[in-house]
């Protein structure tokens, strides 16, 4: 007995002009900031090394909304999920930016095939200390080494980045062809193949991880490390989603669509998102921090003491205790500024976390050899190092991503013809 | 959402006044063979009516709630959204108490921790301290969870009345179908709004396909419990009361009896045992041991000075002919040096590692030697090979753990720090402080 109901006849789905006013705002602040971050990066000296730890950070932000966003759309057909269909189409939008963010990550790809070393520093390999356990697996080192190879880590970067789009593609295409034709078989088809697509997506996602940030430093290894990584895309998805829904429903768009039941489950989702994120931080580190070996405890040493550990605990409280104890009631999630905010502060923090995770990596290219022990080395190799130019990189990167997602945005803004549209409008939390 | 659930045809049945005692099946539901209550054993519980889809229920609830009514219920096999709202029952405080049991939990699993590993019986556990937050995180999680579930579980029982094993409206064969297809609101008598009449035409003008009364029987052999039941509660307690009372006595007391042996053929196998006495042989023994002018492979051991530090029955004073000093032996005797004795001599082997700094903080006092001090810089190799091997007053041997070649790197690595740690200036890099 699942109720259904109508589009209001008044109801406004079309984007129209919102996608062209979002990639004209979005490309402008995102070129005149790129273009100051690129001067400060080259006034650093330090052969672009913060500049590209910063770049890496601000990119895999708008990368992890982007993967979460088709996670969302792949998960919505595995489940045949009701709730999330007038966000779903949204979620399309936002993969649609995952060719410009695949463009976007040639900056700190291409200096790492012309051998610029100071971004991965298992390029360097006449440093490689030949009794480390990874040695084999790394460029140059005479033996078997072939995955750590310049070449083949760009030619991955490729493929990966080929099949998120053509995933991201075809259910997008599909989606969008639904609401010409309203066939439903497309729903049907989109279904059979999501739970492929979730296979190979989840395979890819843990490499990207990988090969991307925990190859900052090559000799630490994490198994839980991606999940983490993709815990917080998750996250910060959904933020994503109420800020966007929120924003498009101002500008007189779907205003009876999206119900307060919605942005409820959204908060539901924050909080789930939340608890799961920390699950995976803790893990990883208990469990390092239990073993006590040091090949794996050089990773936090250098974020949980000197001048990282104040930010390690401002990640643990803002990132989670906070948001946690505030989504756990249901008003947060059904007060709408309340849960604007929270969106906010979780996609702040969610930076913060990438900040916290990329940038400690610089300290290897500044003592220039792996540390086990204590703090040692030059005093900045163990200090925050915050530069103006990390926050014009965010803003820049962010922007060109907001006109990535604007010039997808064409057409209507909710799936129209999707067959579980209307038990999505009619959807209530009891 | 509540348009498209109301029934577009009228109720079909018109309701039957069951009033007549006799009307009332009891087939299926006997007490005891007892008879039917006459008129003046019973009483009035309330009043059961039927509907024909979830939308009439909830437009009926809503009537029902509308009209005053507060003691009613509504009764469906699965269930119906909306029919909270209806019948206009407050959001639950379950929620709450939840939070309440899950802060419970957490703070009681930290503290459960605190108190035993840190206060009552301090244990050091992988060299942590003994009251350390993030290994107890995982068992404080643990708790949270058992004690939110507890109070969801509980407190939704509480919240629902359960559990209930009997209510007045099972004497209805009606009602058993709301397990299966059944619809029904049931009124209680006892509310201030009732009236059998009224009531009855309010429920039928709410769309009632059937309204039933309901009536409780009040004779003593329907209320009362049967006495074999408190017989049979006595009886199962006495029962439940003697494995605790046998344990107690077994703590108490002392016996000469030898075990139970509930498994015999497990406990006694037809077979022999390393170590064990057998009288079938000759000299008594389980064991058969090596047999004589044979050496088991990999056990030959002839080399007295490689295996046992020995030479001609004096400790040697240099490495045997097997061992190459060189910088990867020293790495080998280093890494395994900080594994194996670096928790009671300290990484750099003057005595104060983990173990001994531990023994202090819990109010002992006990020091592991120091490796780097004149009287241990004058014993040969030979006898520190065999220290290492099976060990030295408290200190117990290692040969069972770390193979030869290894223990001798150790060795050669204690002597690295004892010339490390005596270093004098002049024999040091320039730049560099003795400290």
């Amino acid at each position: 007995m699942s109720a259904t109901k109508k589009l209001h006849p008044d109801e406004k789905i079309k984007a129209d002009k919102f996608g062209g006013q979002m990639f004209k705002i979005g490309a402008g602040v995102g070129v005149v900031l790129l273009g100051l971050s690129v001067a400060l990066g080259a006034g650093e000296g330090d052969g672009w090394r913060h500049f590209l730890h910063a770049y890496l950070t601000a990119w895999s932000f708008i990368f992890s909304i982007c993967i979460g966003s088709l996670f969302f759309v792949l998960i919505h057909h595995l489940a045949r999920a009701k709730w999330g269909i007038v966000l779903r189409r949204q979620a399309e939008f936002i993969t649609g930016a995952l060719p410009l963010v695949g463009v976007l990550g040639l900056v700190f790809m291409l200096p790492v095939v012309l051998g610029n070393q100071n971004l991965y520093y298992w390029t360097v390999h006449q440093l490689h200390d030949s009794q480390h356990p990874l040695f084999h697996h790394m460029h140059g080192s005479g033996k078997t080494g072939w995955w750590l190879d310049p070449v083949f880590f760009f030619g991955r970067y490729l493929f990966y980045f080929a099949v998120y789009i053509g995933i991201a593609t075809w259910f997008r295409k599909q989606s969008l062809a639904q609401d010409a034709d309203g066939d439903a078989n497309r729903s049907e088809q989109m279904r059979v193949w999501s739970g492929l697509a979730v296979l190979i997506y989840s395979l890819v996602t843990v490499f990207v991880a990988t090969d991307l940030f925990m190859t900052l430093q090559p000799m630490w290894f994490s198994t839980i490390y991606a999940v983490n990584y993709f815990s917080g895309a998750m996250l910060a998805t959904y933020c994503v989603l109420a800020v966007m829904s929120m924003v498009i429903q101002r500008s007189g768009r779907l205003q009876t669509s999206i119900t307060v039941e919605h942005y409820h489950d959204i908060g539901k989702y924050m909080f789930g998102w939340t608890f799961f994120w920390i699950y995976t931080a803790f893990s990883q580190f208990m469990l390092q921090w239990y073993s006590n070996i040091p090949e794996e405890t050089v990773w936090y040493n250098y974020r949980l003491f000197g001048g990282w550990q104040i930010v390690s605990l401002v990640v643990l409280l803002g990132h989670w205790a906070f948001p946690y104890v505030s989504l756990m009631t249901r008003w947060t999630k059904r007060i709408l500024p309340l849960l604007a905010f929270f969106a906010v502060w979780q996609l702040v923090f969610h930076y913060i976390d990438l900040y916290w995770n990329v940038m400690p990596n610089q300290q290897w290219t500044m003592i220039g050899k792996w540390n086990m022990g204590p703090l040692q080395g030059p005093p900045e190799a163990f200090k925050v190092g915050f530069r103006i130019v990390d926050v014009t990189l965010l803003v820049g990167l962010v922007g060109l991503w907001l006109a990535g997602v604007g010039r997808s945005m064409k057409g209507n803004l909710l799936p129209t013809h999707d067959p579980k549209l209307g038990a999505c409008l009619a959807f209530e939390n009891y | 959402m509540e348009a498209d659930n109301t029934p577009t045809d009228e109720p079909t049945a018109t309701p039957v006044d069951h009033g007549d005692a006799a009307d009332h099946g009891q087939a299926g539901h006997g007490d005891g063979g007892s008879d039917e209550p006459t008129a003046g054993d019973r009483e009035l519980h309330g009043l059961l009516a039927e509907f024909e889809t979830p939308g009439a229920l909830i437009a009926a609830a809503r009537k029902v709630k509308n009209a005053g009514y507060t003691e009613f219920d509504c009764y469906s096999p699965f269930p119906v959204h909306g029919i909270d709202d209806a019948m206009g029952i407050q959001r639950t405080k379950l929620p709450l108490v939840v939070f309440a049991g899950g802060a419970a939990g957490l703070i009681g699993g930290l503290f459960l921790q605190w108190w035993m590993n840190a206060h009552n019986w301090p244990w050091i556990v992988a060299g942590k301290p003994t009251w350390s937050i993030p290994a107890n995180v995982p068992i404080a999680y643990e708790t949270t969870i058992l004690l939110s579930v507890l109070t969801t579980f509980f407190g939704m029982w509480m919240a629902n009345k359960l559990p209930q094993v009997w209510h007045p409206y099972f004497s209805l064969d009606r009602f058993a179908k709301v397990t299966d297809d059944g619809l029904m609101i049931g009124i209680d008598a006892k509310d201030q709004r009732f009236d059998l009449e009224q009531t009855k035409q309010l429920l039928v003008a709410a769309g009632a396909t059937d309204v039933e009364e309901c009536y409780r029987d009040l004779r003593p052999e329907a209320t009362e419990v049967p006495k074999w039941i408190y017989g049979a509660m006595t009886v199962m307690t006495v029962l439940a009361i003697i494995p605790f009372a046998l344990a107690a006595k077994a703590r108490r007391s002392t016996s000469a009896d030898p075990h139970w042996h509930i498994f015999s053929d497990m406990d006694f196998q037809p077979k022999a045992k390393s170590d064990q006495a057998f009288p079938e042989f000759a000299d008594g023994r389980a064991n058969r041991g090596e047999i004589a002018g044979t050496i088991a492979r990999g056990s030959l051991d002839a080399d007295d000075a490689y295996y046992r530090g020995l030479r001609d029955g004096q400790w040697i004073t240099d490495v045997p002919a097997d061992v190459t000093v060189d910088r990867d032996l020293l790495a080998r005797g280093q890494g395994k040096f900080n594994i194996y004795c670096a928790p009671c001599h300290g990484y750099d082997g003057n005595g104060h590692g983990i173990v001994p700094e531990r023994v202090a903080q819990a109010g002992g006092a006990w020091e592991a030697r120091n490796l780097t001090a004149p009287e241990t810089i004058k014993l040969p190799n030979g006898q520190l090979f065999n220290t290492v091997s099976n060990g030295y007053n408290t200190m117990m041997g290692y040969a069972a753990q770390i193979p030869v070649q290894d223990r001798w790197a150790i060795v050669l690595y204690v002597r690295a720090l004892q010339r490390g740690q005596n270093a004098t200036q002049a024999e040091i890099p320039a730049g560099v402080q003795v400290r």
